[in-house]
């Protein structure tokens, strides 16, 4: 009996655990002391029952016969009779059609799903970026050319759409000498500062990490790395397609404004998309 | 609390690992080198501390003479004295060999020698001073708002730090000083980019910071704090694994002797 | 009692029949049941979240306890996850619990899935609760990224974007499925709402469904057991299922309970006000899923920048990995039953299992896709990993790049020789050693003798 008596006990402190988390939840609201004491209203009696079945279940091994599974060829061709039996099968006309006007039935209950969405029309080719939208960051400040560090990074949007997440841009500064930008870009860096789209080209995430250092911007979801100097081309990771480079100038009062809409669609890749 | 004293609930390599990272207890410390220490010691005799013959003797050999810059390291021009503060402080600089990532170490100077030089590379160029923080009326609310905006895609929501390729590490943020923080933003050490924040930004973002240190965890231990690696790697072994002891103590029988079935 | 209901439904009958069947011992033959009662769990304490979660992408101003976010504009969604984790009494122990519960079941379906291969217990006639099994892990892994994605945190958020991604990839239809399933370009308000019916009614009801088919064919099939003494293919040796047996099973379900509520407790999951409400224009490192689905995580990040147009259609650099190989691995294992009979040409049924190394060859490939696996789980860390050993990402990368395909090569051909040496030596390394039993011999000295 001696080493079953923690079999007892532990029924005791199921009820012991059960009864404090009853009284804890009157008065306190510490998860660490809800947890534990659920832990041993739960882990109490059921360190109780296990013991009792292994310890003092005095039961014998019992011998089941295994009886086939199959059933006997009499009755499986009693139920091939019954699931064939004329009535069934003599209007083969009747079937065909009966299965035709299943499927156009599922058509007919299928095509509501449709409503689920819109098609996608343009919108996965444009964003909101239109010429000579203005370049402000989160909060609706417009930005100089001075107002980023150099070596420099921010988040900003078109005027007026602020949040947007199908426009959202980085802008860098970087000293004009590095940049080697792809041919006909030239006029797209006033003061060494680029604007690229902050969509990772692989599967979406916001690129926000940013290497000064180096020079590169990396995605922090599948570490797909872009140069900046050369036009964000991929040089790591899963991305294949550059960050899109926004057009950009400085306007007659000095604010950065866009010349245009991204050249490519932002974001990831899909199967008819327009690259250059 | 210390990040090591929440992570006792964490069973495995994994996490005594991070748990010696996240308190700075990584082994990418290095020793000082041996000049410096001898260069601290030669000018400790000498008050005040001339700034200038400190720099030449314990700098120079990469920044060059004048702060110019040589191919070992970069032009001090205009760096300012919190670049200068933030290097020295937080242990950087001086660099054994200066193709590593500079990283948090105990520093190699003592206070009056780090003024000393920091004034003297504040006289290299126009730079940032050392700024000042004030956490009086700093806003936390605003400080998480540019903590995720600008600072989690690399130092984590949490500021535990996480890696940015190549072998860039950017590092958690619990043992950094408030004005060394603050430095950070200004100067952007390494391969961190510089922010052009407000006065009053730069104190919501520190006041941010700081509180995460000691942000209350009513989920109980947080497991190193990033995310779902560490929680999965609990799932399997403290989880599934206490869960299986459990099927093998279910599966023994003491009384009922079934030797010859269990023999499989 | 008893006899009230037998008139009613003539019970006594099939009941008897019930308790007395037969379940044969070993303890990895529970770890199914873990599954089964993590499932119990999640039921319960996801009926409890219910009631306090709202599916609503609606904003708000939040104005709860957690100071960082006091005042931030934010989603309903959000914001109930924070009252129910800040303010509402045994609310976060709950969703700790039920966060806890989803990770370690599907942990216990893949290793009642590892045990189940390993030991031919899918052969005929168990081919049925095989694929019923796969789908289930399928279903289960779908509830978890539904579920990891209803708070509407950052971190959730971005797991959507990906989601997102993939779905668009696939050539022809996946711009206009993916405006089906989010409706419209991501962000969406309206993802929220559908995910949390998928989560809460359909993926539940079928998995519900798909559970009792599990069992019941198991109970028409019986279980499989064991070689051993007095074992046939034509019987099942065991103890009856009461008492014993259910004694066990509902002790289990307790023990199951209880780990789960210390985990709950004492250890945190998911803290989404770390994160902060979802902004499609932040995002935070290191992002990662939860464990189930990092081998996804780890196929995306691993595949090379290769995004080749042909014949004008563009196939993204997602679709090989988020859409191709999982939907191929998927189809392997559901028909591994098959496959492996035409292989063997074994088409007979059995229902005494397999020791793993009697079947060298099946061991290896097991032990090849779990390396497999394994590989591209940790390649969904990579970034946790490299901050944790100090090593490059890229350097990382490269190596299991490589390593995916050598590995699981290696790790196989090591799993053919050693099952293959076990079945010559006879070695029984797994079996439980109660002593030695010794006789004295003619010449005075000891001997061993064999237990059996």
């Amino acid at each position: 009996m001696k080493s079953v008596r923690w079999i007892f006990a532990s029924f005791f402190v199921s009820m012991v655990g059960s009864l404090g988390l009853v009284v804890y939840y009157l008065i306190g609201e510490s998860a660490q002391v809800e947890g534990i004491l659920l832990g041993l209203a739960l882990g109490g009696m059921g360190f109780g029952v296990v013991g009792w079945a292994t310890r003092l279940m005095d039961v014998p091994t019992v011998v089941e016969e295994r009886e086939p599974l199959e059933s006997s060829d009499a009755a499986m061709s009693q139920m091939e009779g019954m699931v064939g039996q004329d009535a069934v099968t003599r209007r083969k006309m009747l079937l065909r059609l009966a299965g035709g006007a299943s499927a156009t039935l599922g058509a007919a209950l299928a095509i509501p799903a449709l409503s689920l969405g819109p098609r996608p029309g343009q919108s996965l080719e444009e964003t909101k970026w239109t010429p000579g939208a203005r370049i402000v960051d989160r909060l609706g400040n417009p930005q100089r050319p001075g107002d980023i560090p150099l070596n420099g990074i921010k988040t900003v949007f078109p005027s007026g759409f602020e949040g947007e997440a199908d426009s959202q841009t980085v802008v860098i500064k970087i000293e004009p000498e590095l940049l080697d930008l792809p041919e006909g870009r030239e006029d797209w860096a006033p003061d060494g500062c680029v604007a690229f789209s902050k969509i990772c080209t692989h599967a979406g995430c916001p690129v926000g990490l940013y290497r000064a250092e180096a020079r590169q911007l990396l995605c922090p979801c599948h570490q797909s790395t872009f140069d900046v100097t050369t036009g964000c081309t991929p040089v790591f990771g899963p991305a294949a397609r550059p960050l899109p480079q926004l057009p950009m100038e400085v306007d007659e009062v000095g604010f950065l404004v866009a010349m245009g809409d991204f050249p490519e669609p932002v974001g990831p890749s899909f199967w008819n998309m327009e690259t250059e | 609390m210390t990040h090591a004293g929440r992570s006792w609930m964490f069973a495995g390599a994994t996490a005594l690992a991070l748990t010696l990272q996240f308190s700075g207890g990584s082994s990418a410390q290095e020793s000082n080198p041996l000049e410096v220490s001898k260069t601290a010691t030669m000018t400790q005799v000498d008050a005040p501390v001339d700034g200038q013959r400190l720099f030449e003797a314990s700098c120079s050999t990469c920044h060059g003479v004048d702060g110019q810059g040589t191919e070992n390291g970069p032009s001090l021009e205009g760096v300012g004295e919190a670049s200068a503060d933030f290097q020295l402080r937080t242990g950087r600089m001086p660099l054994s060999n200066s193709t590593d990532q500079a990283v948090r170490k105990d520093p190699a100077f003592g206070d009056e020698h780090i003024q000393a030089l920091v004034d003297y590379v504040g006289t290299f160029g126009d730079g940032p001073p050392i700024p000042e923080v004030d956490l009086e009326s700093a806003s936390l609310v605003s400080g998480q708002v540019l903590f995720i905006e600008n600072c989690a895609a690399c130092h984590g929501a949490t500021g535990a730090g996480g890696a940015v390729g190549n072998e860039a590490l950017a590092p958690g943020l619990s043992t950094a000083s408030e004005v060394e923080i603050a430095e950070a933003m200004i100067v952007g050490p390494g391969q961190m980019p510089p922010f052009d924040f407000t006065e009053a930004q730069r104190n919501d973002l520190v006041n941010f910071i700081i509180y995460l240190r000691d942000e209350p965890r009513p989920g109980g231990a947080d497991i190193g704090g990033i995310g779902p690696v560490p929680e999965g790697f609990v799932a399997w072994l403290v989880g599934l694994g206490s869960l299986i002891v459990i099927c093998v103590f279910i599966g023994s029988h003491r009384k009922a002797d079934d030797d010859g079935q269990d023999a499989a | 009692m008893l006899k009230w209901i037998d008139e009613r439904l003539g019970a006594a009958h099939w009941a008897r029949k019930g308790l007395k069947k037969v379940f044969p011992d070993h303890w990895s033959f529970l770890l199914g049941e873990i599954a089964l009662f993590s499932f119990i769990i999640l039921l319960l304490t996801g009926t409890y979240l219910t009631l306090f979660y709202r599916p609503d992408a609606a904003p708000v101003i939040y104005d709860g306890p957690y100071q960082p976010l006091h005042g931030r504009e934010m989603s309903a969604a959000y914001e109930s996850v924070l009252r129910l984790s800040y303010e509402v009494r045994a609310g976060l122990v709950m969703r700790q619990i039920h966060h806890w519960a989803a990770l370690v079941f599907v942990a216990s379906i893949v290793a009642h899935m590892v045990r189940v291969f390993f030991t031919g217990a899918f052969r005929k006639p168990r081919e049925i609760n095989w694929m019923v099994g796969v789908t289930l892990l399928v279903l289960a892994i779908g509830m978890g990224f539904t579920g990891y994605s209803l708070p509407d945190d950052l971190l959730s958020g971005t797991g959507l974007r990906i989601a997102y991604s993939a779905v668009i990839s696939i050539p022809f239809v996946g711009p206009y499925l993916g405006f089906l399933v989010f409706g419209g370009e991501f962000p969406t308000e309206g993802i929220i709402s559908r995910l949390f019916v998928l989560h809460v009614m359909l993926l539940p009801a079928i998995i519900i469904g798909l559970i009792v088919a599990h069992l019941a064919v198991l109970w028409r099939q019986k279980h499989t057991q064991f070689a051993g003494k007095g074992r046939a293919e034509s019987n099942v040796v065991g103890k009856a299922f009461w008492p014993q047996q259910f004694f066990k099973s509902f002790g289990l379900m307790l023990l199951t309970g209880a780990a789960l509520a210390l985990l709950g407790g004492l250890v945190q999951i998911n803290a989404v006000w770390s994160y902060g409400p979802f902004d499609a224009s932040a995002v935070s490192a290191p992002s990662q899923p939860d464990w189930y689905v990092g081998w996804l995580e780890g196929a995306i990040r691993l595949f090379p920048a290769f995004e080749p147009t042909i014949l004008g259609v563009t196939i993204p650099s997602m679709l090989i990995p988020a859409v191709v190989i999982p939907g191929i691995g998927f189809t392997v294992m559901a028909l591994w039953p098959f496959i492996e009979q035409r292989v063997t040409k074994d088409r007979d049924a059995h229902h005494i299992l397999d020791r793993p190394r009697d079947r060298p060859a099946r061991s290896a490939i097991g032990m090849g896709g779990i390396l497999y696996v394994t590989l591209l789980t940790i390649a969904g860390g990579n970034d946790v990993l490299a901050l944790t050993f100090n090593v490059p990402i890229e350097a990382m990368v490269w190596f299991l790049r490589i390593g995916l395909f050598v590995i699981p090569v290696i790790g196989g051909f090591i799993t053919y020789r050693l099952c293959t040496e076990m079945q010559e030596s006879g070695a029984q390394p797994a079996r439980r050693r109660r002593g030695v039993r010794l006789r004295r011999n003619a010449e005075g000295g000891f001997e061993e003798v064999s237990r059996d």
